[in-house]
């Protein structure tokens, strides 16, 4: 595997101009590394054996992961909630303004409709109607109304 | 070296950081209205709120007059894919010609316009249709269209709207701010699909006021109805009537003809239909003025309606004219004979002993010479020539009706104060604006009660036995009094014989309930006088009216009697047909010399009364004190008809005791204990 002390190792055994680096007599350092041509940085390695290390058991770590994972739950919870408000105020300004949409339309349709019911009602219309069905209008003094509190005067009986 | 690199590495983190908080700053401090106005511009939509003009009501509710909302099409010719097609489907469904709707979106494209406009206007069912469509090139604009839903009904009352939905006639005009609504507008925020989301008001509408007006609707159709036909029967040329309650001064129904239908816009060849004859057209009213005359007279002097008038024989001279009675004339016959007779001299011989002063004043208390104050456009003040004005001849004229010019609501308005016992009443139009009621204007006393009492007595007598037979009514006690005015033709100088027949009439005497009054213009021969032609439709109009408010009769059914022989009806007010000249036009105090010096002498007080002949006429008895069974007991001896009231004993009776007792007049008696 190429590691930069095999690298260094090449280098060092190449040397600048093919001499070596290392002089012979000089102690070997097993930890040094060579050192990068030109520059004054010197690399260690330092083989650290953990073997031996063993983690302590942490009490509150759980408890540490499932505040955290309660916290997300509930920061998720609140998320959502101020989501669900303003994704349901929006679903409710869709209904409101279709109701109000509505209320136009329905408002304009009345107004179509009284105007039609007018138009059915004009003295003409009735006259001609009257006139078709044989129908005469009474004389004074003829007509007699049962209940004289409705306002629409219903009508009895034509003596 | 290292430090070096690192600060630079520092500097250039900080120089992006900071780059990116300027921008941060430009875009949500510095341009931050810009980009909310636009993003306003993408998400919010503009709504428009209608605020519809006010509804006229009839007295009863009836809808007469109502704005409805409806569309109008427009299109942009430079993004319809196929314009062929688009006329073709347009013209299918708008019912309009195919190839001209081609060439005008043609045009529009050539000129690179963004805008056409297809129809305005369009019905409920084009709308839908073209809606069904779902072509996004259609486009539609909301629009309101004002609505006469009984068609030509009460036109001239109403008047019309133009395009812009603003009066421009009738109480349309009269009442336009009350009426006139005033559109909002509500900012819409939609989303990328253009549905609401919210809404928020940026300008409230306001809803015109609704009116409701005095007239009937039925009524008004029938009085319509009967003036048309009688126009169009007698080749007249137009007509006016007028219903009105004497005591509030409500117009139950007020009609002119010819007539318009408001739904359509003006033409040129109907402006002439939109005038109100009623209203704007003064006329001279001819012996209906007699009413005024012959009030005066009991006011202003001690003539009473048995007092002896000469009535010369039916000619009268006058300096510079002649006066004739159409009917040939009488000799001294009782004021109330002269009166339902119309005689012409008899009404002279009354303003005569009225006097000049006073008969200005009288005419002037009745109302003549001003505006009534009608919430309609375009009132005629008619025409009363100042005193200092009038000539030699003058009172003469007045008394008998010419010489003066009035319309049919001032007679109407006049017809009322002796209808409802002296006071002036001012006929108005509109009795709500809203929920609030509108309240009639005070009455002004104008003649003593018992000068109005008597004047209906007198009223009573032309249609009893005068020439207003033609107005009787079954089961109802009617007054009136008849008018056949000629036409003056003003390019020639003299009267033609052309007429105006009026008639001025109210019913019942005791109580009366209405007052109508019917004048035909542009009449004809003796058909044409008013007894003939105004009369018949009073009593149709009339009968209606009192039939549908209701109003009690106050006598039997079998009460009408019918004249055996064809009643008299010309009331010609001035036969004078040849004399040129011989009427003083505005400002023209010019007269015709007459041969005789004595004629060119001012007409001074009236010789004393030729002494009667013995009266040996049936005279009506005193019932004063009695019981009703004295009271019937005495009756029946005597063959009179009397209308009993009341229980208990007689207090008062109508006609007075001692008065004359005509064929077929009934007495009233009122009982009480």
């Amino acid at each position: 595997m190429a590691t930069l002390a095999r690298v260094f190792h090449k280098h060092e055994a190449a040397g600048p101009g093919g001499i070596p680096a290392r002089q012979a007599g000089a102690p070997l350092d097993a930890c040094a590394l060579r050192a990068l041509p030109q520059e004054d940085v010197f690399f260690y390695c330092k083989k650290i054996d953990n073997s031996r290390l063993v983690r302590e058991p942490d009490p509150k770590a759980g408890g540490t992961c499932w505040s955290v994972i309660g916290a997300a739950c509930l920061a998720a919870l609140l998320l959502t909630a101020v989501g669900t408000v303003k994704v349901s105020t929006t679903m409710s300004g869709y209904k409101l303004e279709d109701l109000r949409a509505e209320e136009r339309r329905l408002q304009d349709e009345q107004r179509a409709l009284d105007l039609q019911e007018a138009e059915l009602l004009s003295p003409e219309r009735l006259e001609k109607l009257a006139k078709e069905q044989n129908l005469v209008t009474p004389s004074a003094g003829k007509v007699f109304r049962l209940d004289n509190n409705r306002p629409d005067g219903t009508v009895a009986m034509v003596k | 070296m290292v430090e070096r690199r690192l600060k630079w590495l520092a500097w250039i983190v900080v120089a992006w950081g900071a780059s990116i908080f300027l921008k941060l700053v430009s875009l949500q401090v510095i341009h931050h209205r810009e980009y909310v106005n636009l993003a306003r511009a993408r998400q919010e939509l503009v709504v428009e709120i209608s605020g519809p003009r006010g509804t006229l009501f009839d007295r009863n509710g009836q809808v007469l007059a109502m704005s409805a909302p409806t569309e109008s099409v427009y299109i942009n010719p430079l993004k319809v894919p196929d314009l062929g097609l688009a006329a073709q489907i347009l013209s299918a469904e708008l019912q309009l010609d195919r190839a001209e709707l081609f060439a005008t979106m043609q045009a529009a494209k050539d000129n690179h316009r963004g805008f056409l406009w297809i129809k305005h206007r369009i019905s409920y069912d084009e709308s839908q249709h073209l809606k069904s469509l779902n072509l996004d090139w259609i486009s539609l604009q909301h629009e309101s269209q004002r609505h006469y839903p009984n068609g030509t009904l009460a036109a001239h009352l109403l008047g019309g709207v133009d395009f812009e939905e603003k009066g421009n006639g009738g109480i349309e005009r009269a009442l336009e701010a009350d009426l006139k609504g005033v559109p909002g507008k509500m900012r819409l925020l939609t989303d990328v699909k253009r549905r609401g989301i919210d809404s928020r008001l940026a300008s409230e509408p306001r809803a015109g006021q609704p009116v409701t007006l005095t007239i009937d609707a039925h009524l008004q159709f029938v009085a319509e109805r009967e003036l048309a036909a009688a126009v169009e029967s007698h080749n007249a040329v137009s007509g006016s009537l007028v219903v009105m309650n004497p005591n509030t001064g409500d117009i139950l129904a007020l009609a002119s003809y010819p007539t318009y239908d408001p739904n359509r816009p003006p033409q040129s060849s109907d402006i002439k239909n939109r005038e109100n004859h009623a209203v704007s057209v003064p006329f001279e009213p001819g012996s209906v003025f007699k009413v005024i005359t012959l009030s005066a007279g009991l006011e202003t002097t001690k003539l009473r309606p048995d007092s002896p008038i000469d009535c010369h024989g039916g000619v009268l001279k006058l300096p510079g004219r002649v006066i004739h009675d159409s009917h040939g004339g009488t000799g001294v016959v009782p004021m109330e004979t002269a009166f339902a007779k119309s005689s012409n001299i008899g009404a002279i011989m009354v303003g005569m002993r009225v006097g000049q002063e006073n008969m200005y004043d009288y005419m002037r208390r009745f109302g003549f010479g001003r505006k009534t104050g009608i919430t309609l456009p375009g009132e005629s003040a008619g025409r009363v020539r100042k005193l200092s004005i009038w000539g030699t001849t003058s009172l003469a004229s007045v008394s008998m009706g010419q010489e003066v010019s009035v319309t049919t609501v001032q007679l109407a308005q006049a017809g009322s104060v002796v209808a409802n016992g002296g006071l002036l009443v001012r006929p108005r139009i509109v009795l709500k604006k809203g929920s609030q009621v509108q309240q009639p204007s005070a009455p002004v006393r104008v003649i003593k009660a018992d000068t109005a009492i008597t004047m209906r007595q007198m009223m009573e007598g032309v249609v009893l036995h005068g020439t207003g037979t033609g107005a009787r009514l079954a089961g109802y006690t009617v007054g009136g009094k008849t008018g056949s005015a000629q036409i003056y033709d003003y390019a020639a100088h003299h009267y033609t014989h052309s007429y105006n027949g009026s008639f001025l009439g109210f019913a019942p005497i005791t109580n009366p309930a209405i007052v109508v009054v019917v004048t035909i213009n542009g009449t004809h021969g003796t058909a044409g006088f008013g007894g003939a032609v105004a009369a018949p439709v009073f009593k149709v109009v009339a009968g209606e009216a009192l039939r549908v408010l209701d109003v009690p009769k106050d006598l039997p059914d079998d009460g009408l009697q019918v004249a055996s022989v064809v009643p008299d009806v010309s009331d010609l007010a001035d036969a004078d047909l040849t004399a040129q000249g011989n009427i003083l036009v505005d400002g023209d105090e010019e007269a015709p010399q007459a041969a005789n010096a004595s004629a060119t002498q001012p007409v001074g007080p009236v010789a004393p009364a030729v002494p009667a002949p013995p009266d040996t006429r049936p005279r009506v008895p005193n019932f004063s004190g009695m019981t009703m069974r004295a009271v019937l007991a005495e009756a029946a001896a005597k063959g009179i008809a009397v209308v009993p009231a009341g229980s208990g004993i007689a207090r008062m009776q109508s006609p007075p005791a001692g008065a004359v007792l005509h064929e077929g007049e009934r007495i009233r008696v009122q009982f009480s204990r």
